[in-house]
């Protein structure tokens, strides 16, 4: 289900190296978009209401077609406009597409948003069993024995995707917290990027334990009980800002951003808005404040210093 | 091994010729299955192999970057949905290793945890050619690819099939054809049997037809079933037409027999006659004395005393000879009396011949023998011996009874019988119990006859008297044909 962003707590020089080379992407794909812009959208707009283009995270939901189509169908109604849902294998892809521009919201994760505070803007965040937070699971084999999270030291672990919260930042943050970075920690470690692809590795042997969404874990647990049956949580981490919903902070005021918002934050006024949320397992969208990633955001800075 | 062949030559046609057919459609059904089974394994060997192929190049490609970029988990998630996505082809275990021979990842991460080596045992199960491997033991295929990139080879995929399916689909087919070939053995087992029956049925007809003639009863073949002109059809003629002449011969026989004791009475009768006439004249006699002097008391009754023993004899005579030839009388047991007739019979030939009999019979009761067999017997015997003594000798029978068998020995002071004659009249061979061309020895054919009739045992030798003796045993008839005769 949703996409959930991660943010830092690489070590410095590769995390400037990482954001010029983002940076030097955002630009060329900016006016790649503003030239593809010039040469289509004045004809189109003349017939009919121009497109919104809505960002996510490859992490759970995009693996489900129809909550796809029931969103984008729940948006075009509230929107009156075509609404093009736009995914991509890894975060760091959706995040580049929402900072540029090229995308009018996207739904990141909280990690990308801290990185990228001052580029973006906030429009709503979702909740989730009465609060806008959720958590990060270590996961291990279902019959691993020990309670202790360190036990597992030497494992090959699976992470999500290396800009998600929940599916890196956090279990690099607690390995920092003990002075340790997940090169040293572990044996090996790969990355799946989905969270869902993390219960996987997991259940199959292919890693001896996870870092992975804690709600995207609970809602799998639901619908995928076999799969989750063959892990177990070994850890779980502090509550932390649910991924938010973020658009660039030049186009926030902008019409076809209000309303997105207007859309994201009604949804469960409406009976579609309303099956859409609960096939996220989501009791609806709140306005964000900035704050909530606070938390995050320290994260950030422990990661990069231990690094 | 001499003795199972012997055994098996001595079974039936109808029997053989099915068994036959079956052993040989066995040994059909045998070669035709291998064969189909031999070319059904090769085809599904091919067909894996073909499979097995696309899996591991459809594999390959999609695996090329992540093996590139080490990405475990691009690996293993590649080969877990490929996993089943292949029609017929079941994937068991699928392995990816970096060149050095390290797991990348596996279908079963447990078993081939991520950064192990696989161990030469296993390395061992797949072939270098990369040609497929079936083990049937394992029930399991093996087939390995390296992955190529840029002429550089930057791993290797292993996998495994489970080849269950296919020895099922093999086992299927060698019972379906063990079924159908156990029906088609038996069906045409079945049809031999019953075309080989109908076959020999002729065959059949014709020994148990052989045989009713052995035992004295020859039948001709009516047989309605036969096809006109048929080989059959002609056997059949042939058979009756040797049939109906032993028919005729046998129907000859009796006549010769008839003939025969006919020619006896003939030669007795001539007797019989001569012992008559003898006391005639004496008897004439006395009627003529009686007629003139029989007013004299004892002239009278020593001419009526002559009269009567006269007629006497001339009854007793008489009386021999109708119960000697009384004809359809039935078989009765032999009597003290019917030894008495017999010397009057021979009584005017033993007169004729100038010989004298020499009479010894322990019968003094009733015996359980056929009394008109023997009393024919005898006296064929009796009259022979007769014949062959020269005159002025001794012809002697003797009579010796036992619990169960009455002995007769009859001797005579010839030349001896022929050596030709005795065997005729001790051998056990049937074919001598056809009639005597010509006449010849009619007389002993018919005590050779009348004495298979009643099993009666002849035994010819020297007899004390200078001449021959013969001797025949007559076994007594049992309880229940005692109690017939009597």
């Amino acid at each position: 289900m949703s996409g959930k962003g991660m943010c830092d707590s690489l070590p410095s020089g590769e995390r400037q190296q990482r954001e010029s080379l983002r940076l030097s992407r955002r630009q060329c794909l900016a006016g790649m978009a503003g030239l593809t812009a010039t040469a289509m959208a004045t004809p189109l707009r003349a017939q009919t209401p121009e497109a919104l283009s809505f960002g996510l995270t490859p992490v759970f939901l995009t693996s489900n077609l129809a909550l796809l189509e029931r969103l984008q169908t729940y948006l075009e109604e509230m929107t009156d406009r075509p609404v093009r849902l736009v995914t991509r294998r890894t975060y760091q892809e959706i995040t580049s597409l929402v900072v540029s521009g090229q995308v009018d919201a996207a739904w990141i994760c909280g990690y990308p948003y801290v990185q990228y505070r001052d580029s973006l803007s906030l429009m709503a965040v979702p909740v989730w069993r009465g609060r806008p937070l959720y958590q990060s699971y270590l996961i291990a084999d279902a019959n691993r024995s020990g309670d202790d999270w360190r036990v597992i030291e030497g494992d090959i672990h699976a992470f999500s995707d290396p800009d998600s919260n929940s599916g890196y930042l956090v279990t690099a943050a607690l390995l920092a917290e003990e002075g340790k970075i997940p090169d040293g920690f572990f044996r090996n470690s790969f990355y799946t990027y989905g969270h869902r692809n993390v219960v996987r590795a997991v259940a199959s042997g292919l890693a001896q334990s996870g870092s992975v969404d804690g709600y995207v874990w609970e809602v799998m647990k639901e619908m995928e009980p076999e799969l989750t049956g063959r892990t177990r949580i070994l850890h779980a981490s502090d509550w932390l800002g649910f991924p938010p919903i973020a658009c660039a902070r030049e186009s926030a005021g902008a019409r076809k951003t209000q309303l997105l918002q207007n859309a994201l934050l009604g949804m469960e006024d409406s009976s579609s808005g309303r099956s859409v949320l609960e096939m996220l397992r989501l009791d609806g969208f709140t306005s964000a404040r900035d704050g909530l990633f606070d938390s995050i955001a320290r994260k950030v800075e422990l990661v990069r210093r231990t690094a | 091994m001499k003795r199972a062949l012997a055994t098996i030559r001595a079974w039936p046609i109808t029997v053989k010729i099915p068994l036959l057919v079956a052993v040989l459609m066995v040994v059909v059904s045998a070669v035709i299955s291998e064969r189909v089974l031999s070319r059904l394994g090769d085809t599904q060997s091919r067909h894996l192999q073909e499979l097995g192929n696309a899996y591991l190049d459809g594999l390959s490609s999609s695996l090329m970057p992540a093996v590139l970029r080490n990405d475990v988990w691009e690996v293993y998630d590649t080969i877990d949905r490929a996993r089943g996505r292949y029609r017929g082809l079941e994937p068991v275990d699928t392995i990816v290793t970096d060149p050095e021979g390290g797991v990348l990842a596996a279908s079963d991460p447990r078993r081939f945890p991520t950064g192990s080596s696989l161990s030469e045992g296993y390395l061992g199960e797949f072939p270098a050619s990369g040609e497929l491997r079936a083990d049937d033991g394992q029930k399991r295929a093996f087939l390995q690819r390296d992955l190529v990139y840029q002429d550089r080879r930057i791993g290797t995929a292993y996998a495994t099939f489970n080849t269950q399916s296919l020895l099922a689909e093999r086992r299927e087919v060698f019972l379906t054809l063990l079924a159908t070939n156990t029906v088609i053995t038996f069906a045409l087992a079945l049809l031999g049997y019953l075309a080989i029956s109908r076959m020999v049925r002729p065959l059949r007809i014709l020994s148990e037809h052989l045989h009713q003639g052995a035992a004295g009863n020859v039948q001709p073949i009516t047989d309605t079933q036969t096809a006109a002109g048929s080989e059959t059809q002609h056997l059949f003629k042939a058979y009756n037409d040797m049939a109906s002449a032993m028919r005729e011969r046998e129907a000859l026989a009796h006549r010769l027999a008839e003939e025969k004791r006919l020619a006896s009475l003939g030669r007795l009768a001539s007797g019989m006659a001569h012992e008559i006439n003898n006391p005639l004249g004496g008897l004439f006699n006395s009627l003529d004395t009686l007629k003139r002097h029989g007013d004299t008391p004892s002239v009278r009754n020593t001419s009526i005393d002559l009269l009567e023993r006269g007629l006497v004899g001339i009854r007793d005579v008489v009386r021999a000879a109708l119960v000697n030839y009384r004809t359809g009388g039935e078989a009765r047991p032999l009597q003290p009396v019917d030894m008495e007739d017999l010397q009057v019979l021979i009584k005017p030939e033993l007169t004729h011949r100038s010989l004298a009999l020499t009479w010894s019979s322990d019968i003094d009761s009733e015996l359980p023998v056929n009394a008109g067999a023997v009393r024919q017997i005898l006296l064929n015997l009796l009259l022979n011996a007769c014949a062959a003594s020269p005159p002025g000798s001794v012809v002697a029978l003797a009579t010796r009874t036992s619990e169960n068998a009455l002995t007769l020995t009859i001797d005579d002071s010839g030349p001896g019988l022929p050596q030709e004659a005795r065997r005729f009249l001790t051998s056990e061979d049937e074919r001598q119990d056809t009639p005597p061309e010509a006449g010849a020895r009619l007389g002993l054919w018919l005590v050779r006859r009348l004495g298979r009739e009643i099993q009666a045992e002849f035994s010819v030798t020297e007899s004390e008297l200078g001449g021959t003796r013969i001797s025949l045993k007559i076994p007594y008839s049992d309880r229940e044909e005692q109690r017939h005769v009597a």
